[in-house]
């Protein structure tokens, strides 16, 4: 295994977690814009307030490990896709400040929401649209954004997004909602968007020839998704469904067969990013897992906590 | 995938185009992610003060510190990754030529943001999850990555003006890439001191500025006070390191990069005795003296260059010029405060009122000393994107319609400027000292609506 492979394998990892994390909480975005009740999105704003951030990382992580690892592949789909891109950046420019704003009027008295609403929801399509309209046009070996494998990805990872976050927040209403229909609606949004990915997914990756047993792997987890679902099994459904979700990703990268390892950086180079990205995981692991485990527990002041022991 | 033979841009529009929006963005994220570098450590601070002393102004100031924390730190977190968006979509020659050369600084750039991202989601939402010192420390995390972003991030502008740690083959691609030479190259350590000083700076007078003008209407209550006191303290204890450190930063220019030391001192000829030049002021022998200690010392000037690889002149000058201007008003400023601060423990005197209104421009003042001194080396360094190496206009995309890119950018962030000032405004409001604070306790401590 080269050096290029570990970067290849790093760079696909950044990516599957910028989709599980930062791809559900653009869905969430697109929740936030089509739910009606105040408590669907009071749900949404508090479990994405700690940890939005942090998913967002990932998209620079994927970056910079790809500019650095493989400098004439970053360069050429920059050059070409420019266009998607830049939109994608505005995206995530107007989505980042849109809910952080809400997120402080929240303290007005002011009806903090209607000012931001459409451009965090907006936004939070855009995005994830075109920058799945680019991975799909580069995996599919077409050459515009706007063709039809262009579309179909940006609509597949748009789909995407919204099923990972309405399968999360199902059981983040049901922990954070003092209302029990709220979770039920969000298992009824990732039902519907379940059924409607998984339609859209296997057909499409046919007719693209995606020839991989990971088809069959994200068919599976996705059916048992639906059943966990069903069964309001909450916490191993996130599970399931990152599976399904994260091998249509896999399978993408199948299908786009780069030839990387001649635009590989040299040795020296991947080897010192080898050994930062080493010593700082020793931190930001942990503090990571840290993160999610602290906002994840049942919500009450430490004082409450220390009173109940 | 790979980049056509013909180089350049589209054409000189798009050129343009691209350097002001690369500019542009970089002007607007600068000005904020210095604010995300100072104010987690005022933070910090004032928290560490309020579980000292329980003194409730502290605890009011940590509070407040801490939300416009959380919406500064989210509007320079995307405008930073527009940066790295244009780095390639405005820039892809340079990134396929040279990205490996100085990627590792933006890796490493890359690991502190996001341990940054992380305690910033525990620090901001864990007032109420966790004991009050697991809480302050907490925040050092913070402070601390921001100062190694920044550190990490000028590594690569100091590449770009002294190019290390690689060699070019027949083909004009790298080899022998040694990229911990790149990041350490020799303008490294002066380009990050100035930086992250300029930043501490920056965020010190800006959020002092806020507090002077309730002090100047009467309202001198201990917690506008303190607000004022913690920031301004910050940044007058910087002030005069920042001259030092500037002094050592136009000697480093002056033998590494002599040309941008011409620009910046307006000499258009080489000769000896070279007299300081500053606005309508004139000292005979005055530079040769100030940086060579010999007022007979010869100073190379521009013409000795090809007109080809000049810098505009003029530009580079007058920012240059504002930003030493601003910089030793700033110094007269910390002076001043230091005076005020004896005179209010000695005799009991109030600040002046004329101490407060300078005070009140000192914010906008040390951001735009800020961003004439990145015009200062960014135009100062033109034509070359990597000093010597590689020409700007060889960088750019040679895709046609850049410019189209530029005015969406500029209405996005006149918007998103706009609009994040309007919000800060609104949180000032005692209104929402009083209402909201109920609110927002509610929620992080009990979940949605407990």
């Amino acid at each position: 295994m080269s050096y290029a492979d570990v970067a290849v394998a790093l760079i696909l990892v950044g990516l599957s977690a910028y989709l599980l994390f930062g791809g559900a909480d653009f869905g969430a975005g697109l929740w936030h814009l089509l739910a009606r009740r105040a408590a669907e999105k009071d749900v949404i704003e508090h479990a994405m307030g700690p940890v939005w951030e942090a998913n967002h990382v990932w998209l620079i992580f994927v970056m910079v490990m790809t500019w650095t690892a493989f400098p004439p592949v970053f360069a050429g789909i920059m050059t070409a896709y420019w266009v998607p891109l830049s939109l994608a950046a505005l995206g995530i420019v107007i989505r980042g400040s849109a809910f952080a704003f809400m997120k402080i009027e929240h303290g007005f008295k002011i009806e903090h929401r209607r000012r931001y609403r459409w451009a965090f929801g907006v936004s939070s399509v855009v995005t994830p649209y075109a920058l799945g309209a680019v991975a799909g046009t580069i995996a599919a070996g077409d050459r515009h954004w706007l063709s039809p494998p262009g579309a179909y990805a940006g609509l597949l990872t748009v789909g995407l997004c919204a099923y990972l976050a309405a399968v999360y927040l199902t059981w983040d209403a049901r922990r954070l909602s003092p209302n029990a229909a709220t979770a039920e609606r969000f298992r009824s949004y990732a039902l519907g968007t379940g059924a409607v990915v998984g339609a859209l997914a296997l057909p499409g990756s046919i007719v693209l020839g995606v020839r991989s047993p990971l088809i069959g792997l994200s068919a599976l987890a996705g059916l048992v998704s639906l059943v966990l679902l069903w069964r309001r099994a909450y916490l191993a459904v996130r599970l399931s469904a990152a599976l399904a979700a994260g091998s249509v990703l896999w399978g993408a990268a199948v299908l786009s067969d780069l030839d990387l390892d001649a635009a590989a950086a040299h040795d020296a180079v991947l080897r010192v990013i080898f050994v930062a990205l080493g010593v700082g995981g020793i931190f930001l692991l942990p503090a990571l897992a840290w993160l999610y485990v602290l906002f994840q527990r049942e919500a009450g002041s430490h004082e409450d906590r220390a009173r109940a022991r | 995938m790979v980049l056509g033979a013909a180089a350049g841009p589209a054409s000189p529009a798009d050129f343009i185009a691209a350097r002001e929006q690369m500019a542009f963005t970089l002007g607007f994220h600068i000005i904020l992610a210095s604010i995300g570098i100072g104010l987690p450590a005022l933070t910090v601070l004032a928290e560490w003060r309020w579980l000292r002393t329980g003194d409730p102004s502290y605890r009011e100031l940590a509070r407040r510190w801490a939300k416009a924390t959380g919406v500064l730190f989210a509007v320079g977190a995307v405008s930073g990754t527009v940066l790295s968006f244009e780095m390639g979509t405005l820039w892809p020659r340079f990134m396929d030529t040279y990205g490996q050369v100085f990627g590792a600084g933006f890796a490493m750039e890359g690991i502190a943001f996001f341990i940054e991202a992380i305690f910033i989601g525990i620090y901001l939402y864990g007032w109420d999850r966790l004991p009050p010192r697991v809480h302050l420390l907490t925040g050092i995390p913070i402070a601390v990555a921001g100062i190694a972003s920044a550190f990490f991030v000028v590594t690569v502008n100091a590449w770009m003006n002294q190019p290390r740690g690689f060699r070019l083959d027949a083909h004009g691609r790298v080899t022998d890439v040694d990229p911990l030479a790149a990041m350490f190259n020799p303008a490294t350590p002066v380009q990050a001191t100035h930086l992250i000083l300029a930043a501490l700076m920056v965020c010190g007078f800006i959020v002092a500025s806020v507090y002077a003008v309730p002090l100047l209407r009467g309202r001198g209550e201990r917690y506008h006070r303190l607000g004022f006191a913690i920031p301004f303290t910050t940044a007058a204890v910087v002030a005069p390191i920042q001259v030092i450190v500037g002094d050592w930063a136009s000697r480093f220019v002056s033998e590494r990069q002599p040309i941008k030391f011409a620009a910046m001192e307006g000499v258009d000829h080489t000769q000896a005795g070279v007299p300081f030049r500053f606005a309508f002021l004139e000292i005979p022998n005055g530079l040769s003296l100030l940086l060579r200690f010999d007022p007979h010392a010869t100073i190379r000037g521009l013409d000795s260059w090809p007109a080809g690889v000049r810098p505009p002149a003029e530009i580079v000058q007058t920012s240059f010029e504002i930003m030493i201007a601003i910089g030793m008003a700033l110094l007269g400023l910390a002076v001043w405060w230091a005076y005020t601060w004896w005179r209010h423990h000695r005799h009991g005197a109030r600040w002046s009122p004329w101490f407060l209104r300078a005070a009140t421009l000192a914010g906008v003042a040390a951001a735009i000393a800020m961003e004439a001194g990145w015009t200062t080396t960014e135009v100062g360094r033109q034509p070359w994107i990597v000093y010597g190496v590689m020409r700007t206009v060889d960088a750019v995309n040679p895709s046609p319609g850049l410019r189209y890119g530029l005015y969406v950018v500029l209405v996005v962030y006149a918007v998103l400027g706009a609009v994040t000032i309007g919000v800060l405004r609104r949180m000032r409001r005692p209104s929402h000292q009083a209402g909201a604070l109920k609110v927002d306790e509610k929620i992080t401590a009990g979940g949605a609506g407990r």
